[in-house]
């Protein structure tokens, strides 16, 4: 499945894009995916087939998902972020 | 919560000269205290040093729940916030002045003119240190200075000194002038023109940092104090001292790592586009929940724009703080996401160099920028609808937000009006504009839009100062697997309770929030924190009641000044259309209705919210 990743906060500061395409039939796929694809992002932000504590994933602007087993549907969006929300 | 205090001495206040504050020895006071608080009355010219009973300290800790104890103890909540019977208190904490990061803070409690409601804001840097080094765990001010004055405190002396060669400076231009008048070991929390004009949401501000809302600068002003400067040199014990700095260093490298990551290379400001991308940026006065011009003032697109600066608090190692230089001179301007927000998209202004100069122009005078954008906001929305005879305020027009807020500072114009807030506001325009008056109990919501995080909701309509994020963390749930954040259930309100007591605690011990994703177990690593400081034996489960009876100390605060249950609600916009851009984002009176009795259940009140 072909999915679009929109980055926010420090996985853009990191990856330099705000959004990318990544591969995957689950959400522990597109992280595997994403961490090659950007070592600096997987540095970052994921740990195999997880995202590190203080980051999570919100699926089509609606869902927050970390499960790497979510799956996931052809054109999907996912949305990588942040966990702290306050300002 | 029952406030114990004794020991009291008075001695006379001579104004305008040196006095003596011959307070009264507490002989062991528990290690973290001084075990004693001073009380200015500013009206009849008397300062005492009151001992503090361990135990309220024990029960309360210090910050805003050290605060509301005084305030009760004062009997605060009946009187006129703006009166010279109302107190304001500056209250330190027991890991002020400890090696611990983020520890350097203060709490600044008062009646709120603005919601005549409890109101706890919080600051930080070295008038944390100072003021607790001047021997006190807190300092309560009561009266009314008969000229405008500023009030001196020096180890264990106390004056005041007239002020009116400061009348109408701003926040930099009185701390300058009170460095050079005094010294640069004093440091100094000062108001600005705003508080002069006791505009209902002006802020107490300290070296570009502001206890900022609810409007405890106009509290100041009322009182005819323009500043109050302290200096000492008393330290207090620590339990365990050697313990305490192998912790401390072990917070601090914590700090370092990713938890923190957004604070310190981006800051708040990165919260935009987030939000925006979300559908829960409140633009046009909640009107929408998203902007079009969000990516033209976002810090990302900013920082190539600009030069960007980082600083941080005194005793922080995370450095939250960006300022981004104003292109047109004047140096650089402080940027939160808050203030970003309320001055930029709930104003529909999209040109940075007018967000940075219309925060400026706050932080200058001492207005709470999250008020003041949400009033004029408002004002925005009842001209354009034709519920206020002002033609040339209009959403989008970045000059008509420079010119309200000037005319909020001056008093002229449609100042006077907005300088109220938008809940006065609405009941002066009258006509349905209170439906959309972006306030609970009188307090501007922050940047949250209640009906796309609906945890958020039910922290914003239960907050004891009315819509805050600050003392209920509640849209951490709504950004998390937890919950559904566009239809939360009663089921999931002790979430909503938990936040707020993790809040209470953490702004009583006191720490900053931004380190609350480094711990694994915040109430039980708290415990082991307060241990070594105090030496108390006090575990995670003594926390978790200490924060409910702190927040249950607000509830008893707001009851006195007369509380109803009909308070706890959300402007009737936010129950009656779901946001533009997002159907599922709709929240009703009955759902919001279901989580409040949820809560207040779960807090062991009554169903409608009274204490047992």
């Amino acid at each position: 499945m072909q999915v679009t990743v929109e980055l926010f906060g420090i996985p853009r500061a990191r990856a330099g894009v705000s959004a990318m395409v990544a591969q995957g039939a689950n959400l522990g796929d597109v992280f595997e995916d994403l961490a090659v694809r950007f070592p600096s992002l997987g540095e970052t932000c994921v740990s195999g087939r997880n995202l590190k504590p203080g980051y999570t994933a919100n699926l089509r602007g609606e869902q927050f998902v970390t499960d790497p087993a979510t799956e996931i549907r052809e054109g999907d969006v996912i949305l990588l972020l942040s966990l702290d929300a306050g300002g | 919560m029952q406030a114990s205090f004794s020991g009291r001495r008075r001695h006379k206040l001579f104004r305008f000269s040196p006095f003596p504050i011959c307070s009264e020895t507490v002989m062991h006071p528990t290690p973290g205290y001084h075990g004693r608080y001073l009380r200015v009355d500013l009206s009849n010219g008397q300062a005492s040093s009151i001992a503090l009973d361990s135990q309220i300290l024990r029960h309360s800790l210090g910050g805003s729940g050290l605060g509301v104890a005084l305030l009760l103890q004062e009997q605060a909540a009946t009187a006129d916030p703006l009166s010279p019977q109302a107190a304001l208190a500056f209250v330190f904490s027991p890991l002020v002045g400890s090696p611990l990061t983020t520890s350097a803070k203060f709490a600044v409690v008062s009646k709120s003119p603005l919601t005549q409601r409890i109101n706890d804001s919080l600051a930080s840097s070295g008038f944390a240190l100072a003021g607790k080094k001047t021997g006190h765990d807190a300092i309560v001010l009561v009266g009314r200075a008969p000229q405008p004055s500023i009030l001196v405190i020096d180890e264990g002396n106390a004056r005041l000194e007239p002020a009116t060669d400061f009348v109408g400076l701003s926040n930099r231009e009185t701390q300058e002038k009170l460095r050079a008048r005094l010294g640069t070991d004093f440091q100094t929390a000062t108001i600005g023109p705003a508080g002069e004009r006791l505009v209902r949401y002006a802020t107490i501000s300290h070296d570009g940092r502001h206890a900022g809302r609810g409007g405890s600068g106009a509290v100041l002003g009322s009182k005819n104090i323009k500043a109050v400067a302290v200096r000492g040199t008393q330290r207090v014990a620590w339990a365990e001292p050697a313990a305490l700095v192998n912790l401390a260093k072990t917070l601090s490298e914590k700090s370092f790592g990713p938890a923190t990551a957004k604070y310190r290379e981006l800051g708040t400001a990165a919260n935009l586009l987030t939000f925006n991308r979300l559908n829960v940026l409140p633009t046009r006065n909640f009107q929408q929940g998203s902007f079009a011009g969000a990516a033209a003032i976002s810090p990302e697109e900013m920082s190539v724009a600009r030069e960007r600066t980082r600083t941080s608090c005194a005793a922080c190692t995370i450095g939250c703080e960006h300022l981004y230089s104003l292109n047109s001179g004047g140096g650089s301007v402080r940027l939160e996401y808050e203030n970003l927000f309320a001055l930029g998209p709930l104003c529909g202004i999209d040109d940075p160099e007018i967000v940075l100069e219309a925060s400026r122009r706050c932080d200058e005078a001492g207005l709470d920028t999250i008020s003041a954008g949400g009033t004029i906001a408002f004002a925005m929305e009842c001209a354009e609808r034709g519920f206020l005879d002002v033609p040339w305020l209009r959403f989008g027009d970045g000059s008509a937000l420079l010119r309200a807020i000037d005319q909020i500072i001056n008093g002229k114009g449609i100042g006077p009006l907005l300088a109220q807030g938008s809940r006065q506001m609405a009941l002066e325009v009258g006509h349905d504009t209170l439906d959309f008056a972006p306030q609970v109990k009188g307090l501007e919501l922050p940047g949250y839009d209640p009906r796309g995080l609906q945890m958020m909701a039910l922290g914003f309509a239960v907050g004891s100062r009315g819509a805050d994020h600050n003392r209920s963390g509640a849209y951490e749930v709504d950004f998390s697997e937890a919950v559904d954040r566009r239809n939360v259930g009663p089921e999931s309100a002790y979430l909503a309770v938990e936040t707020e007591d993790k809040a209470a605690l953490m702004d009583s011990l006191i720490l900053c929030k931004f380190l609350r994703g480094i711990f694994v177990d915040f109430f039980e690593e708290s415990a082991e924190i307060l241990r070594l400081v105090t030496g108390w034996d006090v575990t995670a489960a003594e926390l978790r009641e200490t924060a409910q009876r702190i927040v249950t100390a607000k509830k008893r605060f707001n009851i006195l000044a007369g509380w109803t249950p009909a308070e706890d609600t959300l402007p009737k916009r936010m129950l009656q259309t779901a946001l533009p851009e997002d159907a599922r984002s709709r929240l009703t009176s009955e759902r919001l209705s279901a989580l409040i009795k949820a809560y207040h259940l779960a807090r062991g009140w009554s169903e409608d919210g009274w204490l047992p």
